[in-house]
């Protein structure tokens, strides 16, 4: 029998906030153990909440960019469990009025483009981190990120396949990093995922019965997560191996399998009710307009520049656009050099091998764009060969050398002299005779070996064009 | 249907008999003065939240450090390097 | 000639729930006893930035839940003994439940109620949030609303406030009709009642309706033990506070702590609270209560009368008496309880008129002196 798998998403991702959602304290990734906790963010009593105004503006942005409805009032709410990673024993969010409902986000797979349409977006606070420290036999607790603002993307059931899901999650983050709600890095927890995932015969209905899987924090967890639970799901239905029940799950990334938690999670009362210490909060339009107006240019309106403006090829084109930091790159480089073809092709092509030359990834690549334009700029006018202009870049991105000084300090200049290179041609046929003597007799693949002789003579320094050009101007007057 | 003991172990607490018992006759009174709210018909009212009819509130995003780390450790019953410590939470 | 301000005496006393930096704070609960306050509350800055000096600290009721079973007192209040025995000028307090009302009430002494929304709550231990507002007991009402000037208004650590920086506190001169609920002070005994009619008939009166007066009590209690119950949750033994001895799990911890330092009346809140708030009864009560408020709220309409006029007590029955003192917290307005004949009376009126109560006060005790 055929089987669909029918997924929904719950996409948590860290606002790019300074302060944390109700106090004041630093929301940044990375301080030592509670270091960014107040008594308010620590659960101590008498600390009122105070609503974070650019996590507002974020979770409207989080709307638009995602053609989401932004509510005209919204409110919080509490949701209330005891855990230690929670120090109120409550969590402050969004239930009866959240921020954004109803948007969508268009994917494209191989089977072409598709919209995940979306429930709603609402704005909560992170819970603490648990450390289990196997010195002490005890859990440990960082409240760094408790109360640090996020929003939480809830999906609706849409999604069909891991490809599916892996292109929404790309999809998203490209688009609320070019908005700047979050930096998105799965791999300091700003953007985890729950999900949803169910079984049901093809053509039926009715779903089948639901697990959760939580807090899956990569791209690669979350395939083989979904590779093996929908395995689960189906051996389930087809040898009833197994009573599937709705459950929430967790994936063991070691074991390479999903088990369940067991707690007693699944049937916790949350006990929801509106908060009464923050007020509503009206969004006005000329809110969302601000919000709107200060957005950077989103990857499909820049995507459209690069390709129907700037006549750039497609498939180029999706890459920077699918990359924040590839897309302020080429921006910064473009500035600096108004080439887009040249500029394109080198980010691609070069800078990105450099990049991983020395481990860098694509999302942690820093670039004075200014000294990579110049790069180009010199290899373009050939004052400089490739060869030369691929180790500058190197150096620009390593060290951030100046290409100018550098190339000036190491005589790495190219001999634009024909007279000085005509010497060398002259030099390195006198040399091989037997190989001049190869060409003559039509073998043209002795050319490069020529080439490479001269260009060793010039210590690198000449146009190889110009230098196989000369060359064959030498070889065939003899 | 809950029974009180649902409630009592939801707010995290082990009551002793005599306790117990006590809160048992309480609820029991109070439940039953709760039947007179059941006449009032409110279909057509909208909850009140908070009496304030204030909009609104919010502040900018500026960070600050408010007490040391010290300090805000020195009220906890236990810690280690830094962090509250619990009893283990995952077998 | 002001005839209440008496040397050696000017200076504030605190209730245990009101916090100063480097200072024990424990509102009353053995779940704070060792708890450090790490920081001031906005109205101690404001008291010390104006120079007025505090004096101690005044024990309480444990968070100031009170008792309402009637088999024992329904609280205590050292910020009223304070200003009773003349160690304090002022004593600052946080009243849900109306213990500190009753009691000044009782004690010969004022208590003055703020809007809600006007005065911070920064640093004062939470009890019930959508309540919660520090009251100021004094000898008489216009000294308590001169201390009350320096307090109020709006600080940008609460959420919760009006946005007015400042409030002058003053009689108007004008004539005040006070609105008198004929069904709520015929239940009143019979001292009461004359006191009431005695001060009643200074003024011109006005009849008034509380239709949902015989629920009040109902809702405050569902509403205000389940805003309590999840304003308690913080207390764990984890961060601060008391911790259980002895525990095997985390749960047990949780447990013990909380059993072992809660006293009764918290408990009976944190678990009434806590069924009020679940999922199968939060549409009966809590959110039919939230409904039953707003009605409560509209029915106190100051249409043709400038003040409504309360006994402090209408029988011995605590639950019944919470009635009277709900109404203030409920519908967030200010309100004054006096002594009159030695009995206490309650006014209460529109939100952010304070000065027809002290308008209301003063024109009585001119009187009074004058007869």
């Amino acid at each position: 029998m055929n089987y669909e798998v029918v997924m929904g998403l719950e996409v948590h991702v860290e606002l790019a906030t300074q302060s944390k959602l109700f106090c004041a304290c630093s929301a940044k990734y990375g301080a030592d153990a509670n270091e960014s906790v107040c008594p308010a963010c620590a659960g101590m009593p008498g600390m009122p909440a105070v609503t974070n105004k650019r996590a507002v503006a974020l979770g409207i942005a989080a709307g638009i960019v995602t053609n989401s409805q932004i509510a005209r009032v919204m409110t919080f709410d509490k949701k209330s469990y005891f855990y230690p990673d929670l120090p109120a024993g409550y969590q402050i969010t969004q239930y009866a009025a959240p921020v954004c409902t109803n948007g969508w986000v268009e994917i494209e797979t191989e089977a072409g483009t598709k919209r995940i349409t979306l429930k709603q977006i609402h704005i909560e606070e992170d819970a603490g981190k648990l450390v289990h420290d196997n010195r002490t036999g005890t859990t440990l607790v960082d409240f760094n990120r408790t109360s640090v603002p996020l929003v939480e993307i809830v999906s609706n059931p849409d999604f069909r396949s891991a490809e599916e899901v892996v292109a929404y999650l790309e999809k998203l983050r490209a688009l609320l990093r070019a908005a700047g709600v979050s930096d998105c890095k799965m791999e300091e927890g700003s953007l985890r995922c729950d999900v949803n995932i169910s079984v049901r015969p093809a053509g039926q209905q009715s779903f089948g019965v639901r697990t959760e899987m939580k807090n899956m924090s990569s791209l690669k967890a979350i395939v083989a997560a979904i590779a093996f639970e929908s395995e689960r799901h189906i051996d389930a239905l087809e040898t009833g191996s197994e009573v599937l029940i709705q459950e929430t799950r967790r994936w063991d990334d070691n074991k390479g399998e999903t088990f369940s938690m067991r707690e007693k999670e699944n049937a916790t009362d949350y006990r929801y009710f509106p908060n009464p210490e923050l007020m509503p909060i009206v969004i006005s339009d000329e809110w969302i307009e601000e919000v709107r107006a200060a957005l950077p240019e989103l990857p499909h309106e820049k995507y459209e520049r690069m390709t129907a403006e700037l006549g750039l090829p497609d498939r180029d084109s999706r890459i920077v656009t699918g990359s924040k930091n590839l897309s302020d790159i080429f921006d910064g480089t473009l500035a600096h050099y108004d080439k887009p073809r040249e500029v394109v092709n080198w980010i691609l092509g070069d800078m990105l091998s450099a990049a991983k030359g020395i481990n860098m990834g694509e999302g942690d690549i820093v670039l004075d764009c200014q000294k990579f334009a110049r790069v180009i700029e010199l290899a373009d006018s050939q004052a400089i060969n490739r060869n030369v202009a691929k180790k500058l870049l190197g150096l620009v991105l390593a060290d951030g050398i100046d290409p100018d000084a550098y190339v000036k300090e190491h005589g790495l200049g190219m001999v634009g002299d024909t007279g000085a290179i005509e010497a060398a041609v002259k030099e390195a046929v006198a040399e091989n005779p037997k190989s001049a003597g190869e060409y003559k007799g039509g073998n043209q693949k002795v050319l490069g070996f020529f080439v490479g002789k001269v260009m060793r003579k010039l210590g690198g320094k000449a146009d190889p064009k110009l230098v196989g050009r000369l060359l064959r101007d030498h070889l065939d007057k003899q | 249907m809950h029974q009180m003991g649902d409630f009592e172990e939801m707010a995290m607490l082990d009551l002793p008999s005599d306790e117990r018992a006590w809160v048992s006759e309480q609820a029991e009174r109070l439940l039953a003065g709760f039947d007179a709210l059941e006449g009032a018909d409110t279909s057509e009212i909208q909850p009140l939240v908070t009496v304030l009819d204030v909009r609104n509130v919010l502040r900018e995003d500026i960070s600050a450090q408010l007490i040391p780390r010290e300090e805000l450790l020195s009220n906890a019953p236990e810690q280690y390097d830094g962090y509250f410590q619990v009893p283990k939470t995952l077998v | 000639m002001d005839s209440y301000l008496r040397p050696g005496g000017d200076a504030v006393a605190l209730e245990d729930s009101i916090m100063q930096k480097g200072q024990p704070v424990t509102a009353g609960s053995k779940m704070l006893e060792n708890f450090i306050s790490p920081l001031d509350a906005t109205v101690v800055e404001r008291l010390r930035g104006q120079g007025v000096a505090i004096v101690g600290r005044a024990r309480m009721t444990e968070f100031g839940v009170a008792r309402i079973s009637g088999d024992r007192p329904e609280g205590i209040s050292g910020a009223v003994d304070a200003v009773a025995d003349g160690s304090a000028r002022w004593a600052l307090c946080n009243d849900v439940f109306g213990i500190n009302r009753r009691l000044a009430a009782q004690n010969g002494v004022c208590y003055i109620h703020p809007t809600y929304g006007t005065v911070s709550r920064y640093g004062l231990v939470h009890l019930a949030s959508s309540m919660d507002q520090i009251g100021v007991v004094c000898r008489n009402a216009e000294d308590g609303f001169a201390l009350l000037g320096r307090i109020a208004g709006k600080d940008a650590n609460d959420g919760a406030m009006f946005p007015e920086a400042r409030y002058d506190y003053a009689s108007t001169g004008k004539d005040i009709t006070v609105g008198l609920p004929e069904a709520v002070i015929g239940r009143a005994g019979t001292a009461q009642k004359a006191a009431l009619r005695e001060f009643a008939g200074r003024f011109r009166g006005a009849a008034v309706q509380i239709p949902l007066f015989p629920l009040v009590k109902q809702v405050m209690y569902i509403l205000a033990s389940a805003e309590i119950s999840s304003n308690l949750t913080r207390y764990d033994g984890i961060k601060f506070g008391y911790q259980a001895p002895r525990y095997r799990s985390l749960k047990e911890l949780y447990t013990n702590t909380r059993t072992e330092a809660f006293g009764l009346d918290a408990k009976l809140a944190a678990i009434m609270g806590t069924m009020f708030l679940s999922q199968g009864y939060y549409t009966r009560y809590y959110d039919k209560a939230m409904r039953l408020r707003r009605l409560v709220k509209e029915s106190l309409t100051f249409a043709g009368y400038d003040v409504l006029a309360l006994p402090c007590a209408i029988g011995d029955d605590p639950y019944e008496n919470l009635s009277l003192y709900a109404l203030a917290p409920l519908a967030g307005l200010p309100s004054l309880v006096f002594p009159q004949q030695r009995q206490g009376i309650q006014l209460i009126a529109a939100a952010r008129n304070e000065n027809a109560l002290l308008t209301a006060w003063k024109s009585a005790t001119k009187s009074a002196t004058k007869g």
